[in-house]
């Protein structure tokens, strides 16, 4: 039954990912430790998500071809498989992120709400 | 990269990489080698899992788990091997009974033949009344009707069946090499074959430059069936010299493989152009001048985007134009089209869709049960195993997964009942195709295996049992793990053992409603071979031949015939010998219209009556009582004064109370000759063993003439023991003559088309969907029975411990077997009833509701289900209650 709650808390998580990887990668191709990095940098090293727990959406964005991946895993010195933003991609981050916005924005408002007097 | 195809190294090359990189870069902002391997590991999290959740998602672990199904689906089944067994036997009689007779009815009913676009093509025909039609024209007619309707159909054609499908008392036989067979000839038009549009398989076809002309013309083309049969496919007969009738021919070319011509029953074994029907006729070209012979049946093909209705209505107005020109009698005059299918052009009522839509019924109610049978024992193994599923989701078994497990297992015992299945119909196929129907005619009783039919059958089978057989799965993922757990599996069943209850109770309610069609079917059977007859078939040799197939005209085959009886009749052990135009029950009758002096037809009646030309002895041989008057004898020649011997029926309708010795009256046929009537004979069966008698007349055989004859033997003895020496005797006086048939006249009322066949094929039909209804029902019983007793086991154990007597344990359990047979005994009596609406024209001697059926068949159901629900009961009683109470 545990198995059941764990895989809601990831789908939440998940839908999150994917919209910071988008975002990550419009300043240009990365690789997997790269997005990683950039994401705790960026969010002010907030230790948002493992970087383990990136590659499951970086599947699946692949499979929806809003992202591309390409090269072969380097060896160790040189660089790892690049990522790339694709135009499916754009409209999909457009979306996500005016939903995000939407979302926060009301949740920020009901949080700093005075309590209703009536 | 990330994609599912990429294999599980690379994705760890890439882990790697990526915690090197971020190792780096910890030990550039100055941490220790340690400390930065250690943070890299920490900021990466669970590199097993990430692992894990790549391979999962990889394409191939689908065939992983699918490859684990199917080897423990094996595994499974192999430990139950009952189970196993009986379901994929179930399964196979259910497929196989269906396939086969959905392939039968197909092959009767739907399929097109074999030829271009047949849907286009049509033969015409004027009703006689709202079932009967008529379907032969003139010559004349035809060419009218071919030059006038040319705006509508592309290509007219025309053709003549001879030989036995033909007119009455009449045989071809293909002689070359000397040797002198049977054969089934169609004559047709020059563009006939061009109009199906086939082509040959070897040599070529009728020509359009052919069959013109009376006699023109001397080719044949054989159908690849004789070709094979007779000169086992030798290309070598193309170009050789042959004699149809007497009448030398050429052999030019071979049907294609498939084709029977355009009837699907009747085969046509050769092809000749329509001006060689003179190897029939002899000189006559009647068949293609005369106004009033009208022998031609006339085919078209529909010219490109006319339908059948915009045909019709050019038809029905060349209809009016031809009735004023050459006018019938009886028959109206909107010619129509009607599409060339099977059965072909058969007039009259067609049985067929009825039979057809009961055997379909039976064998969908056979099918119904096998499902519910094999359904019933997965819901018991599915029980059983709810508890093996709960364990298996409590150990993190995904509901997914779990079905599919199950549904595997489904699989591969559809599988094996398919396999099995199909086997099964082919046998049952090659069963029936192999009946050998008593007939003259070419028929054809090909009915190949239906692979659509199979798959439909098929995929209805896995779509029942894989619901039921998931149901476990879906219980164990949904429901509270831990009630199953602990309930053992054992009171969380009273919903399911209602459902239970409710399949066995349909199924002997099906079963029943099977067994009394069948009873019907057989009790029908017994009536009709118990009717008198008013002949006396036993002890009687039938032995046909047409000596017209070697050439011999009138006066020769006349000749042949004489000599032929004088002779056996001195033959030992023989009691009388006659010889007959037509035997009683066999492929036809014929028919004629009559004109009596004195007898006032009723307002729209045609007065006529059935006769046959028969020899002296003829009534002696068949043991047919002469009431009055006089037998034929041998001064009774051509020359003599025509006379004729009637029966009951016949006095009785136009000489009602009178005494219809020398009487006379007139066939319509021969309006020249006045016929009297010299003796009256008692009723006794001609065309079928049922309808009511109809007025029949002979006449002697020696005032009209057949060329093709059946000498009948009455012997002491067995009648097939005489069969060398009556053949020595015709080789004797005609070394080259063919015989068409040898049978004996039980037999041949037996296997007759007209006789007892169909009754036979029905019984044996209905008693064999019959009994598999009544296996499958007891299956059924005995398995919900056992199951019960099994989950009760530890009461029953509990009860005799305190002290029960083993009586009322077997009454326990029998009582809850009882309820069931009694609830399905009750809808299979009520299902019995509407099937009976089905079955009733089909019957003969007996009522859709037979009381003696209905109650012989639910009692003999209601003893099996007891027996096949006393060894779980008296199970029961044995029970040992030390064991039972150790159960878990």
């Amino acid at each position: 039954m545990s198995t059941q709650k764990d895989k809601e808390k990831l789908a939440l998580l998940q839908g999150t990912l994917d919209l910071l990887i988008l975002r990550t990668l419009i300043f240009g191709p990365q690789h997997g430790q790269g997005i990683a990095r950039a994401i705790h940098e960026t969010s002010d090293e907030e230790p948002l998500v493992e970087h383990g727990a990136l590659y499951p959406p970086l599947q699946q964005l692949e499979e929806r071809r809003w992202i591309s991946a390409s090269g072969e895993p380097l060896q160790i010195t040189g660089g790892l498989v690049s990522i790339r933003y694709r135009p499916g991609g754009h409209k999909q981050l457009g979306k996500e992120t005016t939903k995000w916005k939407r979302l926060a924005k009301a949740i920020g408002r009901i949080l700093e709400s005075e309590p209703a007097r009536g | 990269m990330f994609g599912r195809k990429r294999k599980l190294d690379d994705f760890g090359a890439e882990i790697d990489a990526h915690l090197q990189l971020e190792f780096e870069r910890l030990r550039e902002r100055g941490l220790s080698e340690g400390e930065a391997r250690a943070a890299a590991r920490r900021a990466f999290g669970n590199v097993m899992q990430a692992k894990e959740c790549f391979y999962e998602s990889s394409r191939w672990l689908w065939w992983d788990h699918f490859w684990q199904d199917v080897c423990y689906g094996a595994r499974s089944l192999r430990k139950s091997p009952g189970f196993t067994v009986v379901a994929v036997l179930t399964l196979a009689l259910g497929i196989g009974a269906n396939t086969a007779i959905f392939s039968m009815v197909d092959t009767l009913m739907f399929r097109p033949l074999p030829i271009r676009n047949p849907g286009e093509v049509v033969f015409l025909s004027l009703p006689r009344d709202a079932t009967h039609f008529e379907s032969e024209f003139s010559g004349p007619e035809f060419r009218q009707i071919r030059d006038q309707t040319s705006d509508i159909f592309s290509d007219v054609g025309a053709m003549i069946m001879g030989g036995v499908s033909g007119a009455i008392g009449r045989s071809n036989g293909l002689t070359v090499e000397g040797a002198t067979r049977p054969i089934q000839t169609l004559f047709v038009t020059g563009d006939f074959f061009q109009l199906l549009g086939i082509r040959p398989y070897l040599g070529r076809l009728i020509l359009p430059s052919e069959g013109k002309t009376p006699d023109a013309d001397p080719v044949v083309v054989l159908s690849y069936r004789y070709w094979k049969a007779r000169f086992q496919g030798d290309p070598g007969v193309i170009g050789k010299p042959a004699f149809i009738n007497g009448h030398p021919v050429t052999i030019v070319g071979v049907a294609p493989n498939g084709f029977l011509g355009p009837t699907p029953i009747f085969e046509m074994e050769a092809y000749l152009p329509l001006g060689m029907k003179t190897v029939e006729t002899g000189e006559s070209a009647a068949f293609l001048t005369d106004v009033d012979t009208r022998d031609l049946l006339i085919v078209g093909r529909l010219a490109p985007g006319i339908s059948i209705e915009r045909a019709n209505a050019v038809l029905a107005a060349l209809g009016q134009q031809l009735a004023k020109q050459y006018p019938r009698v009886g028959v109206g005059t909107v010619l129509q089209a009607k599409p060339l299918r099977p059965p072909g052009i058969v007039d009259g009522p067609n049985p067929l869709p009825a039979l057809a839509g009961l055997f379909l019924t039976l064998a969908g109610v056979v099918f119904g049960l096998a499902c519910l049978n094999v359904a019933n024992l997965a819901l018991v193994r599915a029980i059983a195993r709810v508890r093996e599923m709960a364990v298996r989701a409590a150990l993190g078994g995904k509901r997914a997964r779990l079905v599919r497990h199950l549904l595997s297992e489904t699989m591969l015992l559809t599988l094996l009942g398919s396999v099995a299945g199909m086997m099964a119909s082919t046998l049952a196929l090659r069963t029936i195709s192999s009946v050998g129907a008593a007939s003259d005619l070419p028929l054809v009783f090909e009915f190949p295996f239906n692979a659509r039919v199979f798959v439909f059958a098929l995929s209805i089978a896995v779509i029942a049992i894989a619901i039921v057989g998931i149901i476990p799965a879906l219980r164990a993922s949904s429901g509270n793990l831990s009630k199953i757990l602990h309930e053992g599996g054992r009171s969380s069943t009273a919903r399911s053992q209602r459902t239970h209850t409710a399949l066995v109770a349909v199924q002997v309610g099906a079963s029943l409603t099977l067994l009394i069609v069948a009873g019907l079917f057989v009790r029908s059977l017994r009536h009709a071979q118990q009717a008198d007859l008013g002949f006396d078939p036993t002890n009687v040799l039938n032995m046909s031949f047409d000596p017209g197939e070697i050439g011999y005209g009138k006066a020769q085959g006349a000749e042949f015939y004489n000599r032929v009886l004088t002779q056996v009749r001195s033959l030992p052990g023989v009691q009388s010998a006659s010889l007959a135009m037509i035997v009683p029950l066999g492929d036809s009758v014929q028919r004629d219209q009559i004109s009596v002096p004195g007898y006032v037809a009723q307002r729209g009646e045609q007065p006529h009556a059935e006769y046959n030309a028969v020899s002296t002895e003829y009534f002696e041989t068949m043991k047919i009582a002469v009431l009055r008057g006089r037998d034929f004898v041998d001064s009774d020649s051509e020359s003599s004064l025509r006379v004729a011997i009637i029966n009951e029926a016949m006095a009785e309708r136009f000489w009602p109370g009178l005494d219809p010795i020398g009487r006379t009256f007139k066939r319509d046929g021969d309006s020249t000759h006045v016929i009297e009537i010299i003796g009256e004979v008692r009723n006794s069966r001609t065309e079928d063993p049922y309808s009511p008698y109809g007025p029949v007349f002979y006449v002697p055989i020696m005032q009209f003439y057949s060329s093709a004859q059946t000498l009948q033997i009455r012997t002491a003895g067995a009648p097939q023991a005489i069969t060398p020496l009556v053949l020595a005797v015709v080789r004797g006086i005609a070394p080259t003559a063919p015989i068409l048939s040898v049978r004996t006249m039980t037999s041949a009322v037996r296997n007759g088309v007209n006789g007892l066949l169909l009754f036979n094929l029905g019984a044996e039909l209905t008693a064999a969907l019959g009994l598999l209804g009544l296996t499958l029902a007891v299956v059924g019983i005995y398995g919900v029975m056992a199951y019960a007793v099994g989950q009760r086991t530890q009461e029953i154990g509990v009860r005799i411990a305190l002290g029960a007597q083993s009586k009322s344990i077997l009454w326990m359990i029998s009582r809850q077997g009882l309820v069931i047979v009694g609830i399905g005994l009750g809808l299979g009596l009520l299902a019995a009833v509407a099937v009976g609406q089905l079955v009733g024209d089909f019957l003969v001697g007996i009522g859709p509701t037979d009381p003696f059926t209905y109650l012989s068949v639910s009692v003999l159901l209601l003893l099996v289900a007891l027996g096949a629900g006393y060894v779980p009961a008296s199970r029961a009683m044995r029970i040992d209650p030390m064991v039972a109470l150790r159960f878990e």
